[in-house]
């Protein structure tokens, strides 16, 4: 035995050496496998691009279906929606960087939406222009394919409430706060028209009027005018186009307090 | 003879086993994840940020329709980190180009080259749709 041991030890111990080098470069080679794997896996881009991209979609389509209600909310056709989202959708197929694209969509029929626009103008004391679309986008990438869901909705709400105090004769000076609503938030206006009703004729108010019109920066408009009309109300009516273009009108009529 | 030479055989053993073990590394070196893919994808992630920002407010859009090639370049320059170079050509939906100038903040070059795609709507109440086209690469 102590024999065999002397011979192992002295024949030997270089191939003992040999084989354990070999092992250790196996280990080495092992582990750095492992690690590359590892790092590869968290270093796909892919789905991060591919959410990056369906953000960047979802964003376009706002903008779309913004430029459709402004059309719309101006005396374009209703059938704009549709035809605008068909065109995105054309253009989205062309995107080819991270894969294909295909968004399907369908603009909202109901009691208050008729191909997705609602132009609700005459309620009293507010006015509402809106768009809703749902809208299905797939992307499906080279090796990951994300679908989501979504429901995009543009709306431009006024309210107008006012009141007026009488001046000498039929003359009278009408107050009214205007407040404007991007999506329920407070909006600036692009430009704000008033009217009032004189005889059953609507009237611009302008400077001869003695308009004035105080911003409040927050949405909410004063307007102070004054008019000359016999009737013991004064029916009043605010234009306004928002800052992205969209129309809406509401009317009130005013009374003395 | 046999004696004379164990020591010589030792040595070249030894060299042997430090050749096995180094070899090891130089094949494993050449595993790592190139760092260009990553960078790549880095860049494709800010360009494509940075376009998304910009149109947030429909500037994007409003800058093409109006054909204010300028001032799209000179917000790109904003919203995109410094040190990046970019070079964008805008098409319409016929897939013809829109830009009229070259869009870029010049120097456009360096090795990570990332390229990015955007569909962009203006708001305007004439609808337009765009494909801009970006790339992206760190300032040599």
């Amino acid at each position: 035995m102590r024999l065999l041991r002397r011979r192992l030890g002295s024949n030997s111990s270089g191939q003992l050496l040999i084989v354990a080098a070999l092992t250790i470069a196996v280990l080495i080679s092992s582990t750095t496998m492992y690690v590359y794997d590892l790092t590869r896996e968290t270093t796909v881009a892919e789905p991060q691009s591919i959410s990056d991209l369906i953000m960047s979609i979802r964003q376009s389509t706002r903008n779309a279906l913004i430029s459709s209600l402004a059309n719309v909310s101006n005396g374009g056709p209703k059938t704009a929606i549709v035809a605008n989202m068909n065109g995105l959708s054309d253009l989205l197929r062309n995107l080819r960087h991270l894969g294909t694209c295909n968004q399907a969509f369908a603009a909202l029929n109901d009691s208050k939406y008729d191909s997705g626009s609602r132009l609700t103008w005459n309620e009293i004391d507010s006015g509402v222009s809106s768009a809703y679309a749902n809208f299905t986008l797939t992307v499906y990438g080279t090796t990951a394919r994300a679908t989501t869901i979504y429901a995009v909705n543009v709306t431009t709400a006024v309210t107008l409430k006012g009141f007026y105090s009488s001046l000498s004769g039929i003359q009278k000076r009408v107050n009214a706060t205007c407040k404007v609503y991007n999506e329920n938030s407070p909006a600036l206006v692009r430009n704000l028209r008033i009217y009032y009703s004189n005889a059953g004729n609507w009237t611009l108010v302008g400077a001869e009027n003695s308009l004035t019109v105080v911003n409040s920066g927050n949405g909410s408009y004063g307007i102070g005018f004054t008019v000359s009309v016999s009737s013991s109300t004064v029916d009043v009516s605010a234009s306004v186009h928002d800052l992205r273009g969209i129309f809406v009108k509401a009317n009130t009529t005013c009374v003395s307090p | 003879m046999r004696r004379a030479n164990t020591g010589q055989i030792r040595v070249i053993e030894a060299f042997f086993a430090v050749l096995v073990v180094f070899s090891s590394f130089a094949v494993t070196t050449n595993l790592t994840v190139a760092p260009g893919k990553t960078k790549r994808a880095d860049l494709a992630s800010i360009g494509l940020q940075a376009l998304t920002e910009l149109d947030s407010d429909g500037s994007l859009g409003n800058c093409i329709a109006s054909g204010n090639w300028s001032a799209l370049s000179d917000a790109l320059n904003a919203v995109l980190p410094t040190g990046l170079s970019f070079n964008m050509t805008v098409y319409d939906e016929q897939s013809q180009q829109v830009n009229t100038e070259v869009i870029t903040n010049g120097g456009f070059g360096g090795q990570d080259v990332a390229f990015v795609e955007y569909a962009c709507a203006n708001r305007g109440p004439v609808f337009h749709c765009y494909i801009v086209r970006l790339r992206l690469a760190v300032a040599s």
